[in-house]
C-alpha cells in the first residue's frame, strides 16, 4: 500500500517559534510603541502596578504561546477510474474556487486548515493541511490505479489527523474537532470487513482526535454504505438519481465552501456539530432508504 | 429592587482624583497577528443591540468596569452582539450583583436570550438579597430557573421555540462585609468562566470543565435547556485583586492566563483602566479570535 503521510514536513503551518510581537502597534497609529514601557507619569497613584514585570519578552516556559484557533478540514476524494472525464474535472474546479473564495475572505482563511487525500487502490496525501491562501497550489486530481479502496483512505485519515493536530497544537494553535468531506463514486473494491475495521478506528470513541466525517455519493455509489461513513445519517448525502455527476459534484464543492465558511464563523462555541445544509442534487440520508 | 439605588451608597470617602494612562491615544491592544481591520456594518434588528456597551464606576469601595463588544465577525456580517451583561447594587448587604451571558451563535435570537438571562438573573437575586439579606445564602437553582424561565415565556410570547433564545449564564455577588472583607460567590451555567485576578494569577472561581479530548469544544450548556447544570464557586478577593467575569470570546485567546492576552491583561487590569479604556482593551486586535468579548472585572479596594 503506498501512503504518504505529513509525518514530519509541517507544510506551510506555522513555525512553532514564530516571533510574537505584543504590543501597542494598532492600526491607526503606526508608531510600534513598546507596551514594555511603562506608560509615563500619569500612572495612578503607585505601587503594585509599577512592580509588575512589563518586559515584551515572555518567558522561556514550557507551555506553547496561543497564537490562533484553526479548524482542520480534510477533503477526501475518490480517484478511481469511474471518476475519468467530467467528474474529476468538476472536482478538481471545486477545489480551486474553494481555495480562490475563502483565501479572499478577510477572516475565514486564517481559521481554516485544508488538507486533500485522495484513494484508489491505495491513499495518498495530495495537500497536507495548509492554509487556503490564494497563492497556494492545489493538487490536480486525475484517475488512476485499479480499485477502490474506502479501507487504505480511512487509515490515512486515521494517522494524518492526530499528526495534523499534534503539530498545529505544539506550533501555539487552539485545535476545533477536524471535519472531513469524503466523496465517492463507486463502491468499496475490498471486502466490507476490512474497510468497517478502518471505519471503526476513525470513529472510536477512544480516538480523541475523531473526526465528524460528511459522506457524499455520487455515480454508482451505495448510500448505505455512505450513510454508515458519515459521523450521523444526516452527514450523509447521496445523489438523486439521474442527476448528472460531474453537476452534483459541483453543488457538492459549494456546499464544501459554505460549510467551511460557516463552521469557520462559528468557531466561537466550538460545537460539535458541523455547519452543512444539503447540496442541491442529492438527498440527505437521515431517513430510512425506500 | 435595590438595584437603581444610587451607586454611592454606602461607599464611605469621597471621590477622589486620579490620572490614569489612557489607552484611546494609543489605539487598541494588539497581540501577535492582529485581526483584519474592517469597518463594521451596523447590526439591524429589534431590540436595539449596539456594536459596544460600557460601563463602570464604584460602589461599596468596589471598583467595577464592564464592557461588552461585538465580535469582528459579526462586525462583519451585521449580525447582532450576542453576548451581554447586567449590574445590580444591593445596599442593604452592600452587595455588588454581575452578569454575564454568551449567547449561543447558532441559537436564532440568542441576543435577545442573552439581554434577557442577564436581567432576569440579577433582578432575581437581587430580590432574594431582599428577603433574606445573606449573600452567601443565594438560591442558584431559583435564580438560573427565573431566567430560563424568562426565556420560555418570551418564546411563548412570540411563538418561538425557547432553544432559539439559548444562552449561557454567569452570575456573581460580590459583597463587602463590615470588616472590609471582599466575598465572591459564583454560579454559571456553560462555558462563561470566572477567575480572580490575583498578582499575574487567574485562578478559576467556578471550575469549567477541561475540554474533551484536548480539542476545543465538546457542545455548550445553556438555558433554558440546563438551567438545572449549576455550577458554583467562592471565593475571597484581597486588597487589590479583581475578580473577572467573562464570554468564551475572551476566555478562549485567555487561555487561562497562560498567554500573551492572559499577562496584558494583567497587566493592564493591575489598576482599573476608565470606562473607556476598558472598552477599548477589550476590543483587542488578535488574528483568528473574532466572537463577542463581555468583561466584569471588579476590584477589591486597595489597602488604604
Amino acid at each position: 500500500m503506498k501512503m504518504r503521510f505529513p509525518s514530519n514536513s509541517p507544510g506551510n503551518l506555522d513555525p512553532p517559534t514564530a516571533p510574537l510581537s505584543l504590543g501597542d502597534s494598532g492600526s491607526e497609529p503606526t508608531i510600534p510603541a513598546p507596551v514594555a514601557a511603562p506608560a509615563g507619569p500619569e500612572l495612578e497613584a503607585s505601587a503594585a502596578a509599577a512592580s509588575e514585570p512589563t518586559t515584551g519578552s515572555p518567558a522561556a516556559g514550557p507551555a506553547p504561546t496561543v497564537i490562533g484557533q484553526v479548524l482542520p478540514m480534510y477533503f477526501v476524494g475518490d480517484e478511481s477510474h469511474s471518476m475519468a472525464g467530467d467528474p474529476i474535472a468538476a472536482v478538481n474546479q471545486g477545489l480551486i474556487d474553494l481555495r480562490d473564495e475563502v483565501a479572499k475572505h478577510p477572516l475565514i482563511g486564517k481559521k481554516v486548515r485544508f488538507g486533500i487525500i485522495t484513494f484508489a487502490d491505495t491513499a495518498e496525501t495530495r495537500l497536507q493541511l495548509s492554509e487556503l491562501s490564494e497563492d497556494l497550489v492545489l493538487p490536480t486530481l486525475a484517475p488512476r490505479g485499479r480499485g477502490t479502496s474506502y479501507a487504505c483512505a480511512l487509515e490515512a485519515l486515521r494517522q494524518t489527523i492526530p499528526a495534523d493536530v499534534a503539530l498545529l497544537k505544539s506550533s501555539g494553535y487552539q485545535v476545533h474537532r477536524p471535519s472531513v468531506f469524503f466523496l465517492s463514486d463507486g463502491q468499496p473494491t475490498e471486502k466490507a470487513d476490512k474497510w468497517r475495521t478502518r471505519l471503526e478506528e476513525l470513529k472510536d470513541p477512544g480516538f480523541r482526535e475523531r473526526p465528524n466525517v460528511l459522506a457524499f455519493g455520487v455515480g454508482d455509489a451505495d448510500p448505505e454504505v455512505i450513510r454508515e461513513l458519515a459521523t450521523a445519517p444526516r452527514y450523509g448525502f447521496m445523489m438523486t438519481t439521474g442527476a448528472s455527476t460531474a453537476g452534483a459534484i459541483a453543488e457538492f464543492a459549494s456546499s464544501m465552501l459554505n460549510s467551511m465558511v460557516a463552521s469557520a464563523e462559528r468557531l466561537d462555541r466550538g460545537e460539535q456539530t458541523i455547519e452543512f445544509e444539503k447540496p442541491e442534487g442529492f438527498v440527505q440520508l437521515d431517513a430510512p432508504l425506500l | 429592587m435595590a438595584a437603581g439605588e444610587s451607586a454611592t451608597a454606602g461607599s464611605g470617602a469621597p471621590p477622589r482624583a486620579v490620572r490614569r494612562r489612557v489607552r484611546l491615544a494609543r489605539g487598541p491592544l494588539t497581540i501577535g497577528e492582529p485581526a483584519p481591520a474592517i469597518e463594521p456594518r451596523l447590526a439591524a434588528g429589534e431590540p436595539y443591540r449596539p456594536d459596544t456597551i460600557a460601563d463602570g464606576g464604584t460602589a461599596f469601595g468596589l471598583t467595577v468596569r464592564a464592557a461588552s463588544v461585538r465580535g469582528l465577525h459579526k462586525r462583519f456580517v451585521g449580525g447582532p452582539r450576542q453576548d451581554d451583561l447586567c449590574l445590580g447594587l444591593h445596599s442593604e448587604t452592600q452587595t455588588l450583583i454581575a452578569a454575564v451571558a454568551d449567547g449561543v451563535s447558532g441559537a436564532a435570537r440568542s441576543d435577545l436570550g442573552a439581554a434577557l438571562a442577564v436581567r432576569y438573573a440579577t433582578a432575581a437575586v437581587t430580590r432574594q438579597l431582599d428577603a433574606h439579606g445573606d449573600a452567601a445564602a443565594v438560591d442558584w437553582a431559583n435564580a438560573f430557573d427565573q431566567a430560563a424561565w424568562a426565556l420560555i415565556s418570551e418564546g411563548e410570547r412570540t411563538g418561538v421555540d425557547a432553544v432559539s433564545l439559548a444562552t449561557t449564564l454567569v452570575v456573581a455577588v460580590v459583597s463587602v462585609g463590615d470588616s472590609g472583607a471582599v466575598s465572591v460567590h459564583a454560579a454559571a451555567v456553560g462555558d462563561s468562566p470566572s477567575f480572580r485576578l490575583h498578582g499575574r494569577h487567574y485562578d478559576p472561581v467556578v471550575d469549567s470543565r477541561a475540554s474533551e479530548d484536548g480539542l476545543i469544544g465538546g457542545g455548550v450548556q445553556a438555558l433554558p435547556r440546563d438551567a438545572r447544570s449549576v455550577d458554583v464557586g467562592t471565593c475571597a478577593l484581597e486588597p487589590g485583586d479583581a475578580l473577572l467575569l467573562c464570554t468564551d470570546g475572551v476566555a478562549l485567546p485567555l487561555a487561562g492566563g497562560e498567554s500573551e492576552l492572559g499577562r496584558a491583561f494583567a497587566r493592564e487590569l493591575a489598576i482599573p483602566p476608565d470606562v473607556v479604556d476598558f472598552a477599548r482593551l477589550l476590543d483587542f486586535s488578535r488574528s483568528t479570535y473574532d466572537d463577542d468579548r463581555t468583561l466584569v472585572a471588579v476590584w477589591a479596594p486597595r489597602r488604604p
